[in-house]
């Protein structure tokens, strides 16, 4: 009955045609391309890969195989573990947290830096200094990374001409090479939602902090962090997400012998041709980072309403 | 005083370093697009030279991908513009119990991982297709199964949320009761839409529109799953960079980078004039004086950067036609082969001192080997510096193959067999 009433109420603010059109867009946006896609992919992770004869035929039986894959590997008998493909899920989820809290420390001065001195020449010339990476595609910057952390790429042969180093050092097999690059690549997405809540926060009080006599950690810890939180947290979870999810930067910058946790996906669509297999992975991709975003989301009291600020 | 003086300079120091991390890498790239060694480096530097743009520009792979990425970023930007643009207008009337709900269902594309988004869609118009019992061969497969199609679903259904959050932020300043004024004065709920809103977002949609096709065209985690049997730029370029890199790669950033800077400077310039017209209309401040420069440059750094990099632009495409790095590529490639010999002459010498010496040692005569170094290898200079002030003093034939992979490995690289 009442949902019956805001549907009329909506279709009398916004005509026939135009109401039909928004809710039809919408309905298009949120059926067809989010909710159906995502269902489906979690009904395809509980099948098995058959041959197309037999789809849909009495072997085609919902199992959880693909995701004890995951667990045991090809194992049947559930006494080893499949330790690879665990390793790199650790691997991926440590590493793509660590690089967070690493923009995090890295941004932070310089997004109070910007949002505190307003409208200078000089900060107008560093945003759009900021600005130019941030249009790169993420290949050609992974690239231009690749460039200087090679065999003989810049900076070895900096180290060497230094002497700091005899032999050139294998960035790229130490996996140097990845963080730096899933740091460099979405550093931008943390640096400005921080930027934007700072910039909102009134000068006058930390000026009046300052008279009272407090401390420059002080003054951050209790006046400037809280104010940037939704910020912080806004960023940290983009970053998060895209460092979690990355697939261009492993691909360019990863050793050959080490692998993120998307690449495995990757294979499993592309060169192993098991979609299904593939699909299991994506799922676990998503509902750990899912969790993991809430849970930090939870603990630190910030709302979904926040991101994207 | 002091510690003003050194905050001052820990903070000169920290944005040093932060702006070196996110532009050096970009400016040691577009360096190595104008050296013409046949691997991407600065360091032994050969010769300046244009040739890598020539290699670009024949390259067909990516002249087809960047078709493609136009023709999916038009069809991107007009789905997901609409899409986010009918978002926005829902959230500002949907039942508030049901607001936050609806937002984070609209927002969640953002938070999702790319790749997620490229295997569900990927799978649900399979799914689609078999569910409408399309059989291949016929349209709807065929549709179900196309590149374009599946990868302008794809990425619309997270860029719709880019636009929806710029549309958003220009919805808050609206003023309703002029669409109910304009209703009330016999408009259709249409008209009202096409005359008032419509006109009231153009600047919205216009950046949102540029949004929405940059986040497209530079997409790769879901276009590489969705794209099939086509390509994009970003997809060929991974394939490119996966399988060996090359210079003429880098000659495509130092374009891209121009061009982004071109776009930054003329959108910072344009900015600044309307903001000094703005001025003087409040009489804020005076009219320009029109001096040397033309008065749109005046008291505008922006435009007169962009000036500058428009002349240095046309610069060196003047100079790529007549400029020819033929003489000094082959004094390079005299200057290594005389390094080859040299090393080779090297190592038979450390070998003879060698053997010597335990000859010497054996005959108990203990001759001193200690100058056994050449001292000629200054001469080829920076270019084998690191290595030969590392092993100066043990010329040893185990270090020598590999310092010779790291000097003078391009040699053997088989690009090279391409650009000579």
């Amino acid at each position: 009955m009442k949902k019956k009433m805001i549907f009329s109420d909506f279709f009398k603010n916004n005509g026939v045609v135009m109401g039909t059109l928004l809710i039809g867009l919408v309905s298009f946006w949120l059926i067809f391309l989010i909710i159906l896609p995502q269902l489906s992919m979690l009904d395809y992770s509980f099948r098995f890969n058959l041959p197309p004869a037999e789809v849909g035929g009495p072997k085609d039986v919902y199992t959880l195989s693909n995701y004890e894959h995951l667990i045991y590997g090809s194992d049947s008998t559930h006494q080893t573990y499949n330790t690879v493909d665990l390793k790199v899920f650790v691997r991926t989820i440590i590493a793509a947290m660590l690089v967070t809290i690493f923009n995090i420390f890295l941004c932070y001065p310089l997004a109070y830096f910007l949002g505190q001195s307003k409208g200078s020449g000089f900060v107008r010339l560093l945003v759009v200094l900021l600005i130019i990476p941030y249009w790169i595609n993420e290949i050609l910057r992974a690239f231009a990374l690749r460039i200087i952390f090679g065999d003989s790429g810049l900076l070895n042969e900096a180290l060497m001409f230094l002497h700091l180093t005899s032999e050139p050092i294998d960035f790229i097999r130490q996996d140097i090479a990845l963080y730096a690059g899933l740091g460099y690549a979405y550093i931008l997405l943390m640096l400005f939602p921080m930027y934007n809540v700072i910039e909102s926060l009134d000068r006058n009080q930390i000026e009046a902090a300052r008279d009272m006599g407090a401390s420059w950690v002080h003054i951050h810890r209790r006046i400037v962090i809280p104010h940037a939180k939704p910020g912080i947290v806004s960023g940290a979870t983009m970053v998060f997400m895209l460092s979690a999810g990355a697939l261009a930067a492993p691909q360019i910058l990863g050793g050959p012998s080490s692998l993120w946790f998307t690449q495995l996906v990757y294979q499993w669509f592309n060169d192993s041709l098991n979609w299904q297999q593939g699909a299991a992975y994506a799922i676990v991709l998503l509902a750990s980072t899912i969790i993991i975003v809430l849970t930090v989301m939870k603990i630190f009291k910030v709302n979904m309403g926040d991101i994207g600020k | 005083m002091s510690s003003a003086n050194l905050i001052r300079v820990a903070l000169g120091a920290y944005l040093l370093i932060f702006f070196s991390y996110l532009l050096g890498p970009l400016v040691v790239m577009s360096l190595t697009a104008f050296n013409s060694s046949s691997f991407p480096t600065v360091s032994p530097w050969a010769c300046f030279s244009y040739e890598w743009f020539d290699v670009l520009f024949n390259d067909k792979h990516i002249r087809d991908g960047i078709y493609y990425s136009i023709v999916i970023g038009i069809g991107t930007v007009i789905l997901s513009v609409s899409m986010g643009l009918a978002a926005s207008i829902v959230l500002t009337q949907v039942w508030p119990k049901l607001r936050s709900t609806y937002y984070t269902m609209i927002i969640a594309p953002i938070l999702i991982p790319g790749v997620v988004l490229g295997i569900s869609t990927l799978v649900f118009w399979d799914r689609a297709g078999a569910f409408f019992g399309a059989t291949d061969g016929s349209f709807l497969y065929g549709l179900f199964h196309n590149g374009i199609f599946l990868t302008i679903l794809g990425q619309s259904s997270f860029i719709a949320s880019y636009a929806m959050l710029v549309f958003v932020a220009r919805l808050q300043r609206f003023d309703t009761d002029l669409t109910e004024a304009a209703l009330d004065l016999g408009a259709t709920h249409t008209q009202a839409f096409r005359k008032i809103l419509l006109p009231f977002m153009r600047p919205a949609i216009a950046s949102a529109s540029v949004l929405a096709f940059l986040a497209s065209f530079e997409n790769y985690n879901t276009t590489t799953f969705t794209i099939i049997d086509y390509k994009t730029l970003t997809t060929v370029l991974a394939q490119k960079v996966r399988l060996g890199i090359n210079p003429s790669i880098s000659s495509l950033a130092f374009i891209i980078i121009v061009l982004t800077i071109f776009a930054a400077l003329a959108f910072e310039a344009a900015n600044r004039n309307k903001e000094h017209k703005l001025a003087v209309k409040k009489g804020k401040a005076s009219e320009r004086k029109s001096g040397i420069l033309p008065s749109f440059m005046t008291g505008n750094p922006a435009a007169i950067l962009l000036v500058l990099l428009a002349f240095v632009v046309i610069v060196m495409v003047g100079t790529a036609q007549k400029y020819s790095p033929e003489t000094c590529k082959i004094e390079v490639r005299e200057a290594k082969q005389i390094a080859i010999q040299q090393r080779i002459e090297q190592l038979k010498e450390a070998r003879r001192l060698k053997d010597e010496a335990k000859a010497a040692t054996q005959s108990d005569a203990p001759a001193a080997p200690t100058t056994a170094a050449p001292k000629n290898s200054g001469a080829f200079g920076n270019v084998f510096a690191p290595t030969n002030l590392s092993d100066e003093d043990d010329a040893a034939p185990k270090a020598a193959p590999k310092d010779g992979n790291g000097a003078f490995g391009n040699v053997f690289d088989p690009n090279n067999l391409n650009s000579e």
